[in-house]
């Protein structure tokens, strides 16, 4: 009797995470065809050409670039440099020194001749007192603020602050821009007619990649298999997931690394939230969270193109602390807004949005470790648990391999970035082989985020760059 | 107990990867290819890019060069797209125009009809690079089937702004009439003088978008011969569209008589304040100063920001922000003076 009980708990078990995996892998099947369509659409189209008119001040709208800096002493000219190169016909560029420590500021001061200058800013979000204002002698569209260490949102927030115009981007310290990004992320938002209020492009992996003043020579493949399968990770996240989200305004995340939003409406919302790792994710939702409770129609957008070039962590040990990092960003947004969840008063990100980020991208890696748990406990057990971890492991190929290599093949089919034949071979092959071991590993990871934030371990985890640029 | 299922879940894997093979087999080959016709292109361009050269600087032709090939084509439209993005001179553009006439209007003729949206789109980029007034009447036809996307016929019309084209005028007041605002002013930024003067006469019975594209094209382009009409509107309507001729008015810099617009910085509407103080600036006009220095008082942040810049443009504007500064108890003013007083470059 207890044998037969013990086997219903296994076997329910087990059906529980197969049906769960069934539905995630439809769902995905549903947003790889609107992508599939979209990027369909747009092959072969002369990107050149149709971004050429938007390079024109008469069409477009003024940016602002915020470059949070905290100790960036190894990078920051490059950044600052690389950016004040960028094709766009009316920006400014403004470097906010949380409280170095190091000599981020004398750097910046000394290398672009700043002076010193007098200027009234609008508090219009509450930020840690803010120092000096600079700006620079050379180029008169370069500003630099000292302030208080406040952490990245708070100087996001002076930024916001401070700046001139009515649309803002905030970049990572070390990424790495394309010439044509402003170009190609504000093209939706002017033709849209000002509709959409916030739009991101796709992140690639600038490790590999050959860079010389902060541009991109050569695209490259790294050798290390770790950044190969980041590589892979973000191509599935960015053109296959975002593209169908954002199709349907379900938007949730725009890449902390790189995005454009209407300034007044991140005022609105009341800027950037100081006190979680996950501010921009946070950011969109609660943009999302004021325009569904005022009913007011703005849209939130993705662009396939790639648009900006970023490091990532090479070693395991970063990597594990980025990914526990991300979790707990994830779980805190959420966790905020959970008002949101199933509420038909939020339309689709109510109902289609929140629980996608609830149960598949927070509560999947909780539920696949147990898979994999399962499934070894499977093969132990033997007998007809074996078909269990014969069914358990075939859904996660499918899950984690096929999508994977889907995504790999729809990027040569559409995009074509990578320059080589053995590129696409490698991506593709790598891929193969996510199940066994890439996609186990970062699930640990995850479950270790939320451990982490269980036990109620606060630390940062931040990541060290090597500098990607020569 | 699970033979069904397993066996489904096997041949699924299997099939699924199975097509992948295959997808990675084609995409291997078409990109070995691209990559070859890629080569073959740049060889093209590398052994012609003189001949035509000459050709662009002296006129005449050259019997050398006839573009068979898809991939000839290709190549010399790459180089004619870059040399009409930096050739300057009439006579060259024309000549640039004649020559893509020659080699690429057929194949354009017969790519605007494509299946594929991206080759229709490219082809227009094309058209509109090389000036192609010869495919005038495909293009009249596009803006005129049902079955067109938005961006192609927003391209279309903007293609034939470009080319004066005089059916333009009815298409856009009879045909289109729902149009943002963005995409009337991409289209009506190329029209000359003649063809906008249409759009002038018929500014009273247009939409609300189409008002504001008018506006804004004269502001960006700073015509001054159409202040009176600037003025007119100014006085006759009320709200958004008088704001938009009152900012053309400010980027114009000039009118027939200041009165109307001084008493305009007492406004009770902000907005007006504020572009009153920024017109008041670009005429330089004395008689407004007083006023000017009042609005660094006001309760919007914008319209003491505008005041200040204002008061800079005049040739003793600095001495005038320094005597606020020293004089006014008002914190803010102050703040604005200093700011304009210090402003860097």
């Amino acid at each position: 009797m207890a044998i037969l009980e013990w086997g219903n708990v296994v076997t329910i078990f087990a059906w529980f995470i197969a049906v769960y995996m069934v539905i995630v892998i439809s769902f995905y099947s549903v947003i790889l065809m609107i992508s599939f369509f979209q990027l369909r659409k747009e092959y072969q189209l002369d990107r050149v050409q149709a971004y050429e008119d938007y390079a024109d001040e008469f069409y477009t709208k003024p940016v602002s670039i915020i470059v949070p800096a905290y100790n960036e002493e190894a990078g920051i000219i490059q950044s600052v440099r690389s950016l004040l190169s960028v094709d766009y016909p009316t920006y400014e560029v403004i470097v906010v020194n949380d409280g170095s420590t190091d000599q981020t500021l004398a750097k910046v001061i000394e290398h672009y001749d700043m002076k010193e200058i007098k200027k009234v800013v609008r508090r219009q979000v509450d930020t840690k007192p803010i120092g000096r204002i600079y700006q620079s002698a050379i180029l008169s569209n370069l500003f630099l603020i000292d302030k208080e260490n406040g952490g990245k949102a708070d100087a996001l927030n002076v930024g916001l602050n401070f700046s001139h115009y009515p649309y803002f981007c905030s970049l990572d310290g070390d990424s790495v821009l394309e010439q044509d990004a402003f170009l190609k992320v504000m093209k939706p938002i002017i033709d849209s007619n000002e509709e959409v209020i916030a739009s991101g492009g796709s992140v690639r992996i600038a490790n590999g990649c050959q860079i010389k003043n902060g541009h991109i020579q050569k695209i490259g493949l790294s050798n290390k298999p770790l950044v190969v399968m980041q590589i892979i990770e973000y191509l599935r996240a960015f053109l296959m997931g975002r593209i169908g989200l954002s199709r349907h305004n379900l938007l949730l995340i725009i890449s902390g690394a790189f995005g454009v939003f209407s300034k007044q409406w991140v005022i609105a919302a009341g800027g950037y939230k100081t006190d979680t790792v996950g501010e921009d994710m946070e950011l969109v939702v609660r943009i999302h969270r004021l325009l569904r409770e005022k009913k007011i129609k703005k849209k939130i957008v993705y662009v396939p193109d790639p648009v900006c070039w970023t490091e990532v962590p090479e070693d395991v040990t970063f990597l594990r602390r980025q990914r526990r990092r991300w979790h707990r960003g994830l779980l805190e947004s959420l966790w905020t807004h959970r008002k949101i969840t199933f509420n038909p008063k939020y339309g689709s990100i109510g109902l289609i949005s929140f629980p996608y980020f609830w149960i598949v991208e927070f509560f999947g890696p909780v539920i696949e470790c147990l898979g994999y748990l399962f499934m070894i406990l499977c093969l132990l057990l033997g007998g007809i648990y074996i078909e269990f971890a014969i069914l358990l492991f075939l859904l996660s190929c499918i899950y984690g391999s096929i999508f994977s290599m889907t995504s790999v093949l729809l990027e040569e089919w559409s995009l074509t970035r990578y320059p080589k034949v053995s590129d696409i071979m490698k991506l593709f092959l790598y891929s193969l082989t996510e199940t066994i071991w890439y996609r186990p590993l970062t699930v640990f990871w995850r479950c270790e985020g939320i451990w982490q934030m269980i036990i109620g371990d606060r630390s940062w985890g931040e990541m060290k760059r090597k500098g990607v640029s020569e | 107990m699970l033979k069904n299922e397993l066996f489904f879940l096997t041949m699924l894997t299997i099939i699924i990867l199975g097509l992948l093979l295959v997808l990675l087999i084609y995409l291997t080959i078409r990109k070995a290819l691209e990559i070859k016709k890629r080569k073959a292109i740049e060889q093209y361009i590398e052994n012609n890019h003189t001949k035509l050269f000459t050709m662009l600087m002296e006129g005449g032709y050259s019997r050398g060069l006839s573009p068979k090939s898809v991939l000839e084509q290709k190549a010399i439209e790459e180089l004619l797209s870059r040399y009409s993005k930096i050739l300057e001179g009439e006579e060259e553009r024309s000549r640039l125009t004649e020559l893509a006439s020659m080699y690429l209007l057929e194949r354009y003729r017969k790519q605007l009809n494509s299946k594929r949206w991206s080759k229709r789109m490219n082809t227009l980029y094309y058209i509109e690079d090389f000036k192609l007034t010869r495919l005038n009447d495909e293009i009249y036809m596009l803006t005129k089937k049902k079955k067109i996307s938005h961006a192609e016929l927003i391209h279309s019309l903007r293609i034939l702004a470009l080319f004066q084209h005089e059916f333009l005028f009815d298409l856009l007041i009879t045909r289109y009439q729902n149009f943002s605002e963005f995409e009337y002013r991409t289209v009506l930024v190329h029209l000359e003088q003649k063809h906008f003067e249409k759009f002038i006469l018929h500014f009273h019975k247009s939409s609300q978008p189409l008002q504001k594209a008018i506006l804004e094209v004269i502001s960006i382009k700073k015509e001054v011969n159409y202040l009176p009409f600037l003025e007119n509107i100014f006085s006759v309507y009320k709200g958004e569209i008088r704001l938009r001729a009152l900012k053309a008015l400010s980027n114009v810099g000039n009118v027939k008589n200041t009165d109307p617009y001084l008493e305009l910085l007492y406004s009770s509407k902000w907005e007006e304040r504020m572009i009153a103080a920024k017109l008041i600036g670009s005429l330089k006009e004395v008689r407004g100063i007083s006023r000017l220095i009042e609005l660094l008082h006001d309760q919007m942040w914008w319209v003491r920001s505008q005041a200040g810049e204002a008061i800079c443009q005049f040739p003793n504007g600095h001495q005038i922000l320094q005597e606020v500064l020293e004089t006014s108890k008002d914190v803010f003013a102050k703040d604005m003076a200093w700011e304009w007083l210090h402003k860097g470059v």
